[in-house]
């Protein structure tokens, strides 16, 4: 870098060092860079012309790349054989050339003398030692060149080629960051396959936007998501981009056959470069022209679901990369769909519950019942516990508490038949223990995989006593009115499904005033790793110390017989028998249908009473036949309510009916019979009509002489 | 607390049977006296009512059982009832007169077999 003839460097020297090393000539282009460098050199060379020719090592010539003068040069993209001419001697020979008289040289480049340049210098562009072009400056007039010139030029080519070899290094660079830019594109691609929010997506609506996504992501036009029915062992075309028809036809491919039925079977990618040389068995692929196609299992914990499939209108081979790349957002889209059907299933599963779940409890007169679900804490998904209540004949109540183990729609959806089938059954009039049988005998052919359990209880507070029924479940605690409990001795019989053949038994068991029936799953009181009895006592001691139908069920929702968050589904169903005084005061909604209840609150207060059945046939329907008259008397229906009271003293029974509306008289030609039936019933009728309503007031001698 | 009956048609020859089982009353009457006309076909010549399972009849029954036979007897069709003698239901029937307006019979057997 130097002057090689030593000494102290000369003023120019130090210029056009400074010149070159300039800062900021860092932050130019290549071309900006060697255009500046050109201009410096010619201005302190005093030369008229310069140029940089690169060598192209393929061709074996140098091009023109920049230029000062002889900008032709650069524009007709000049090209000189290494070795030949000029430039092709100084890349040849790595060295300096000096030519001071045109005229007399082997010149190549024809615009050098068209230009009328006299005088040449070139130096290499040298890196590492290796030549990657010439650097030269001319005059149009002769010129000596001294060394000090060389010397120059050569500082000159040094910065060029430093120049260049940066600018080289950064153009890598750029591609390399255009290449980890893609990278990042496609990371970000998976990142919107794998998207947490799609997962609230409609099912639907996730596969169609998923699809959408992989299509992009892989410039693929088709892609689609077969999801595998396992109880057919067919693949079900689920969501389509491109080959929408598919989803339409309702395409189903066999496991094992043709493209996707292969992926599922063989659980590995397929490529097919050419449809017309594989085994396709869904002829809308051949129908709309797509020429390759590549596919992946979806899986989900080793397990197959379905098939991800690409395909192109074009001959195309899919790559290594493109396989990984699908195969990965496979995974994201399997997850996803898991989520999702898990998410969807759910809201099935919820929707299930809500609407099987009696709520409000039916409150039939006399007797306090509370009943509570609980899904379970851990896991995600609801199970198959149910709990119901409905009236039967005769004032009697169904309670049932049932489980089917498994979770998800199918248990909930067995669960929602079996609750149908039982009030179907009691409601047709079965006894107990055969509304289980039918229920066995219905869900034989169902082939639960599951086991089910159930208690069905038939409770009847007239006669203060319960039948029960247990199909494998856990018995009834039954706690008395003085607080003691204990669970009802119910012999087992198999759980629901389990024997074609299976006789169900009734038991019978006093239920007095007072006492409380409770019934549970095994939620309510099982805890991992303890003995199912330990549970069992906790409850029995909660029984005995909480007698409120609400509280108890509260308290046991809340997990306190599980000690914290059941980890299973809990359901708990508590009804007592309540007592009637000698004197109750009590109000109806003015419904036809309250008559049933009131029916049946006044038999028991009149068998507690000791009257004979035929004074409490008497009574009952002299009373029905007063609050008959209220219900028809209501201003309007269901707006309004009657009264009524009873009394017992000494023998002596009295019951008033009141209501607040008007005496009609009897309408219609089967009317009016009423008022004759109650006379003939009961010893005294007083009708009081009033401006504010009706009071009808009867009296009758119990153990006297019938009416 | 609907559906406290059942109702149960059969034919015996030319005599539509309805068994009528559990409690009428003004709740449920118009189901039962829907599902009770709906046996009587034009081939019957005799409609018999069994009311030897009913626990709880009161006017609405009666009134229902009254119109039914005067809709009978406008096709020159019969009503006959069952009932057990001495029950509750028996006395209804007295204190309402039905048991003069028809034909009462202790068993069903006996109402078929026209005694």
């Amino acid at each position: 870098m130097f002057p090689a003839n030593g000494g102290a460097p000369s003023p120019r020297l130090i210029e056009a060092l400074l010149r070159v090393s300039d800062a900021a000539l860092a932050t130019l282009s290549v071309d900006d860079l060697l255009r500046v460098l050109l201009d410096r050199f010619a201005e302190i060379l005093d030369t008229d012309t310069a140029a940089v020719l690169m060598l192209d090592e393929a061709a074996g010539e140098l091009v023109a790349r920049a230029a000062k003068g002889i900008e032709e040069e650069v524009e007709q993209g000049v090209r000189i054989p290494v070795g030949k001419g000029f430039a092709g001697r100084v890349a040849a020979e790595r060295r300096p050339v000096v030519i001071e008289d045109i005229d007399h040289a082997d010149i190549f480049n024809p615009i050098l003398r068209e230009k009328g340049i006299r005088s040449l210098l070139g130096v290499p562009l040298l890196v590492e030692g290796e030549v990657i072009g010439v650097l030269h400056v001319g005059t149009l007039v002769p010129r000596q060149f001294t060394a000090e010139d060389r010397d120059l030029l050569r500082l000159a080519a040094d910065r060029a080629a430093l120049a260049i070899a940066h600018g080289r290094a950064y153009e890598a660079e750029q591609q390399a960051r255009e290449e980890a830019r893609k990278a990042l594109l496609r990371l970000s691609a998976l990142q919107r396959v794998s998207d947490a929010a799609l997962a609230y997506l409609p099912l639907d609506d996730l596969l169609g936007e998923l699809l959408d996504r992989i299509a992009e992501i892989l410039r693929t036009d088709t892609a689609a998501i077969l999801m595998l029915d396992e109880h057919a062992g067919e693949l079900v075309a689920r969501a389509a981009k491109g080959i929408e028809e598919e989803v339409e036809a309702g395409v189903r491919i066999p496991l094992g056959k043709g493209f996707a039925g292969r992926i599922a079977a063989e659980r590995r990618p397929v490529v097919i470069d050419d449809v017309d040389h594989a085994d396709i068995l869904n002829p809308i692929l051949r129908d709309k022209g797509i020429r390759s196609l590549l596919g992946v299992p979806l899986l989900v914990e080793g397990r197959v679901i379905g098939v991800l499939h690409v395909g192109t209108l074009r001959p195309r081979q899919f790559t290594a990369g493109d396989r990984d790349l699908l195969r990965l957002a496979a995974d994201r889209a399997a997850l996803a769909i898991e989520n999702a059907r898990m998410f969807e299933q759910q809201r099935i599963v919820d929707a299930l519950q809500r609407t099987l779940m009696p709520d409000p409890l039916p409150a039939p007169p006399g007797l306090e019942l509370a009943a509570r679900f609980v899904p379970s804490a851990v896991g995600g998904t609801i199970g198959g516990d149910w709990y119901d209540v409905f009236p039967l004949n005769g004032g009697r109540v169904a309670l049932v508490v049932g489980d089917v183990m498994g979770r998800g729609v199918s248990a909930a959806t067995l669960m929602a038949q079996l609750r149908t089938a039982t009030r179907a059954y009691a409601l047709e009039g079965h006894r107990p223990g055969d509304v289980l049988e039918q229920l066995n005998r219905l869900i034989e052919p169902l082939r639960p995989t599951t086991l089910t359990t159930m208690v069905y209880v038939v409770l009847d507070p007239e006669r203060e006593s319960a039948t029960i029924v247990s199909a494998g479940h856990i018995p009834p605690l039954l706690v008395s009115g003085e607080g003691k409990a204990g669970y009802v001795a119910v012999e087992g019989d198999p759980p629901l499904g389990v024997s074609r053949v299976a006789t169900y038994h009734e038991h019978e068991v006093a239920v007095p005033a007072g006492a409380m029936l409770v019934l549970v799953t095994d939620g309510a009181v099982e805890v991992r790793g303890e003995p199912l009895d330990v549970g069992l006592e906790r409850l029995r001691v909660m029984a005995e110390q909480e007698r409120d139908v609400a509280r108890l069920c509260s308290a046991v929702a809340r997990g306190d017989a599980t000690r914290g968050p059941s980890e299973d589904d809990l359901a708990i169903l508590a009804a007592r028998v309540a007592y009637l005084p000698d004197r109750f005061h009590s109000s109806w909604p003015a419904d036809a249908e309250a008559l049933g209840g009131l029916r049946h609150v006044l038999r028991r207060w009149l068998l507690r009473l000791g009257a004979g059945p035929d004074e409490v046939y008497d009574i009952t329907v002299a009373v029905q036949e007063a609050s008959a008259n209220a219900v028809e008397h209501a201003y309007s229906v269901g707006a309004a309510a009657f009264d009524v009271e009873a009394m017992h003293n000494r023998g002596v029974v009295t019951i008033m009916v009141r209501d607040r509306g008007h005496w009609r008289p009897p309408r219609g030609e089967h009317r009016g019979r009423g008022l004759p039936i109650m006379e003939a019933l009961m010893e005294s009728v007083e009708v009081e009509r009033g401006e504010t309503g009706t009071t009808i007031l009867m009296r009758r001698t119990l153990g006297g002489a019938a009416a | 607390m609907t559906t406290m009956a059942t109702v149960r048609g059969e034919t015996r020859g030319d005599v539509s049977v309805a068994r009528v089982e559990g409690e009428i009353d003004a709740a449920n009457v118009l189901e039962v006296g829907a599902r009770i006309r709906s046996l009587v076909t034009n081939r019957s010549m005799r409609l018999v009512i069994d009311l030897s399972q009913v626990t709880y009849l009161d006017s609405a029954g009666i009134n229902v059982i009254f119109a039914i036979g005067e809709e009978l007897r406008s096709h020159q069709q019969t009503l006959d009832l069952v009932v057990a003698e001495g029950s509750p239901i028996a006395r209804m029937l007295a204190i309402t007169s039905l048991d003069r307006a028809h034909l009462t019979h202790p068993s069903l057997a006996d109402a078929i077999a026209g005694d």
